[in-house]
């Protein structure tokens, strides 16, 4: 599994093109059967308490791509801390088992662990 | 001095303790969040429980480092800057002060009476909300105090989901 992180309007998805993943191989926020995932954190911060339940069929995907949500001011609200939080966590746990980790700044990709697959 | 930055829940805690269990000296936990709000309870206690067994002297201090005493010289884990930037720059009274020196020289005093020290904050300035002035200022003061601590520390990591990304200093191996 490759796991792309970085923030709102980073170059995630673009990227995602460049290794050969088409548009309609990737699922918006729903776990289906499309081999790419993208807006992971809507997942996590529509339930928070969600991610031990989550990293099994998550550890199936060939992509995920999750926006940085743990930036800025600590939100006062209680339940806007946990997502924050939840969403951190699942991302260190996802990074401990994909092959490779990238994380976009300004559109430019940052491989922090392993190395980038060639999809055949 | 190592100093660990990062979002929140990006792993700089479990980094921090598996980096300081490689030593085998005296080992403290510098907790400065003072217990406030919702969730605080919850989170000191997750990180109690973390800590527990790895043989860290827990050491609770929200303001005032400059007059703290470690017993003996090992190396000592303080988190977070974040929290006693905070401590010391708004006081229940709703009054503010500017807590650069406080923050600064508590570091320095603590640093010198460790043989490591391991230093945990935050970024806070990138996001994009409108916050009243009280709060600008406290992002403003803590860019300021990450910058002098990172030109002080000799490494410098970010934490981005658990991997370190070194800023300042070689990558540990």
């Amino acid at each position: 599994m490759l796991l792309i992180v970085g923030g709102e309007g980073s170059g995630k998805r673009s990227f995602a093109k460049t290794l050969g993943y088409l548009e309609e191989e990737m699922a918006d926020g729903i776990l289906d059967h499309r081999p790419v995932l993208f807006h992971l954190e809507q997942m996590v911060f529509r339930d928070p308490e969600c991610i031990d339940s989550l990293l099994p069929r998550l550890a199936e995907k060939e992509l995920i791509l999750c926006n940085e949500v743990g930036s800025g001011i600590i939100p006062v609200d209680h339940r806007e801390r946990l997502c924050r939080e939840a969403t951190g966590r699942l991302c260190v746990l996802l990074a401990g088992q994909a092959n490779c980790v990238v994380r976009m700044v300004s559109g430019l990709p940052m491989v922090i662990k392993g190395s980038l697959p060639c999809r055949s | 001095m190592m100093l660990l930055t990062g979002g929140s829940a990006c792993g700089k805690s479990s980094y921090a303790e598996a980096l300081c269990l490689r030593f085998s000296m005296p080992r403290y936990y510098i907790a400065a969040m003072r217990p406030y709000g919702e969730g605080s309870e919850e989170k000191i206690a997750r990180h109690r429980t973390m800590r527990a067994d790895k043989g860290f002297v827990t050491v609770e201090r929200y303001t005032g480092l400059s007059g703290l005493l470690l017993p003996h010289r090992g190396i000592a884990l303080l988190e977070c800057i974040c929290n006693l930037t905070a401590n010391e720059m708004f006081d229940e009274q709703g009054n503010i002060k500017d807590p650069f020196d406080a923050v600064i020289s508590g570091v320095a005093t603590l640093y010198r009476q460790c043989r490591h020290l391991i230093v945990v904050t935050n970024d806070v300035g990138s996001d994009s909300k409108g916050y009243d002035p009280g709060t600008r200022a406290y992002i403003r003061a803590l860019g300021r105090i990450n910058a002098t601590l990172a030109g002080q520390a000799d490494h410098v990591y970010e934490l981005v989901c658990g991997i370190p990304i070194p800023l300042k200093g070689e990558l540990l191996p």
